[in-house]
């Protein structure tokens, strides 16, 4: 994440005359659509455009996202089996209309920031979801590879083979996925004893993407805030709109580098120090990517067989070649 | 190959120093493979394991997945050492024989009071068959846990058919794994197995029990190819030549008490000794 904060109210209607300017330009310029979805795909969410839209009783993207998603988690079963020890169940198939936060029913959501340019009041509406990451720990560490990173970028969690143990949660420095307890199929295994559930999130339309549509809430956007496409032209863009806005960008390095990628005229720790923060409702601050501390062992581990192999093979010939010696010694 | 024996202290030695640390970096490593595997499910948190003391990294996913690969160096290079080093050797004394099927299913009746043991070589027909049982675990452990390693570090979008066929026959294997090693631990319990004990940690087991049990390893002399190694103890004093039945090699050093690696002594058959 870009760390100056040296924002001015001067500069701040700059950058956003100018992102408007460059909008309406990069609007015709960035694929809206994932071209039938193959390839490295990336995300553009340019908040200067999202007007988080007021206008309406909720903002489009969500709305799609909902009416999209309406009856893809089969209704929990009733009692939902308490879990031992916690006996902490988490069930949202009752209020699947709240839409102000991720839940397993509400994969997007907008955030709100006032921000305080010199002596205004800016608001800057953020849409939240899955950032996609490039090597995501919440896939990578999944113990039933229920949750897998697909080669267009997309993070998916396959809620048929998810147990709902929550782990992908606990290893996203945003909490991104959410449980609903009583569906799946930990219920057929040991459901008290395993799992509690399935976990869900955002899957970056990925039925959509191989049908070469786009995802819903990009598709809904009236403000085109949102574009998706080849991740080096989206890369390449967003980093362009960046620097002519004088502006900062989120999502390229952090948790080591994610398909999604924020364009803000206000700088992301400004905006983490506002906007609400809790279960359901991730930061947006600076993010390190934790397995990268263990990346050096793991490269050790793929090393271990040569390792192995070469003291085993010297170890070996030493005998031999010793055995050798010892008998042109003795004859 | 010889035998190393001690009249006087009614020991001979078993396994080499070399073997005794192969099969503890296994041992071990493996164990705490096990625990870390485990800990890899969202389980520690749930069941309270990171409430007790010393155990608070059991609910840090990535903590044990730290100490996951760094006991799966050793596991591992312990492994394709071991491969490498006694398949280079000829070492095959471990490598199941026709027939050690029908005679380990007799030697199992035995413990139940039917019929009686038949002589041994130094390893029993089931231990040959639990070799190559826990060889074949292994295997498909080390072979789908590299590929999730090199997933996590170089590539998470890998295939997906792929990486569920690694991560569910990685994770049926750990299956096997705990009890193969549950296995392992109850055969030694065995009354009749009890005085092998002593051999993996110290090299040497009682001579009278090698006698009565296994005297086909004692005749290796005749059949050398079916006896991969027998080096002193660590804690056997030097051998007195009139107290031995088959001496070792003088030269490579097993007869000053220490612990040669396989293959290091000449075989001298007790023929020729007497």
């Amino acid at each position: 994440m870009e760390t100056k904060i040296n924002l001015t109210r001067r500069r701040f209607l700059k950058s956003v005359t100018a992102a408007a300017m460059i909008g309406t330009a990069g609007a015709l310029s960035v694929p809206r659509t994932a071209e039938a979805g193959e390839g490295k795909l990336a995300t553009i969410i340019d908040l200067t455009k999202c007007n988080g839209c007021v206008d309406r009783e909720r903002p489009a993207c969500i709305t799609a996202c909902k009416t999209i998603k309406t009856g893809r988690i089969p209704e929990p079963v009733d009692p939902i089996p308490l879990p031992f020890p916690t006996r902490k169940i988490e069930d949202w198939s009752k209020k699947k209309e709240v839409g102000s936060r991720l839940t397993p029913y509400n994969l997007i959501y907008v955030q709100k920031a006032e921000v305080d340019i010199g002596s205004d009041k800016k608001t800057v509406f953020i849409p939240r979801r899955c950032m996609h990451c490039d090597n995501p720990a919440c896939a990578t560490l999944c113990p039933f590879a229920a949750n897998h990173k697909f080669e267009n970028g997309a993070v998916v969690i396959d809620q048929e083979a998810c147990f709902g143990g929550a782990k992908c949660k606990t290893v996203c420095p945003w909490e991104i996925p959410q449980r609903q307890s009583g569906v799946g199929v930990y219920l057929k295994v040991l459901p008290t004893l395993m799992g509690n559930g399935v976990m869900v999130k955002c899957d970056l339309c990925s039925d959509r993407l191989k049908e070469g549509k786009t995802p819903a809430c990009i598709e809904a956007c009236p403000q085109k805030a949102m574009s998706i496409g080849p991740r080096s032209e989206i890369y390449a863009k967003a980093e362009e709109l960046t620097k002519r806005i004088g502006g900062y960008l989120y999502g390229k390095s952090e948790n080591g580098g994610t398909s999604t990628l924020y364009v803000s005229p206000v700088p992301f720790d400004r905006l983490d120090a506002v906007i609400r923060k809790g279960p359901g409702e991730p930061g947006l601050g600076a993010v390190k990517r934790r397995m990268a501390g263990t990346d050096t062992m793991g490269k050790a581990v793929l090393a271990a067989p040569a390792i192995g192999i070469a003291a085993g093979v010297a170890g070996a010939f030493a005998l031999v070649s010793k055995r050798k010696d010892r008998i042109k010694k003795e004859e | 190959m010889s035998i190393s024996i001690n009249e006087e202290k009614n020991r001979i030695c078993r396994h080499g120093s070399l073997e005794l640390a192969e099969h503890w970096a296994l041992a071990l490593s493996g164990l705490v493979l096990l625990l870390s595997g485990l800990f890899e499910l969202p389980m520690a948190a749930r069941y309270k394991i990171t409430m007790i003391p010393g155990f608070a990294w059991s609910g840090d996913f990535i903590a044990s997945l730290m100490i996951h690969y760094v006991a799966s160096v050793v596991f591992v290079a312990a492994a394709f050492f071991h491969l490498f080093y006694h398949g280079l050797l000829h070492d095959r004394g471990l490598i199941p024989k026709k027939g050690d099927l029908k005679a380990s299913i007799a030697v199992i009746k035995t413990f139940f009071g039917k019929g009686e043991e038949p002589p041994f070589d130094k390893y029993l027909p089931e231990q040959r068959l639990a070799y190559l049982g826990m060889a074949a675990i292994f295997a498909v452990i080390i072979i789908t846990g590299l590929i999730k390693t090199y997933k996590n570090v170089y590539a998470p979008d890998l295939s997906h058919t792929l990486i569920l066929w690694s991560t569910w026959l990685h994770n049926i294997f750990f299956v096997l794994f705990i009890m193969a090693f549950a296995g392992h631990i109850g055969a030694i319990l065995l009354k009749p197995n009890r005085p092998m004990v002593r051999g993996i940690f110290t090299g040497a087991v009682r001579l009278d029990y090698a006698r009565h049990r296994h005297p086909l390893w004692l005749s290796c002399a005749d059949t050398p190819a079916s006896v991969p190694l027998v080096a002193l103890a660590a804690d056997t004093p030097p051998l007195v030549e009139t107290e031995a039945i088959v001496v070792a090699d003088t030269k490579a050093g097993a007869s000053d008490g220490s612990c040669a690696p396989a293959g290091q002594n000449t075989i001298v058959p007790k023929e020729k000794e007497e």
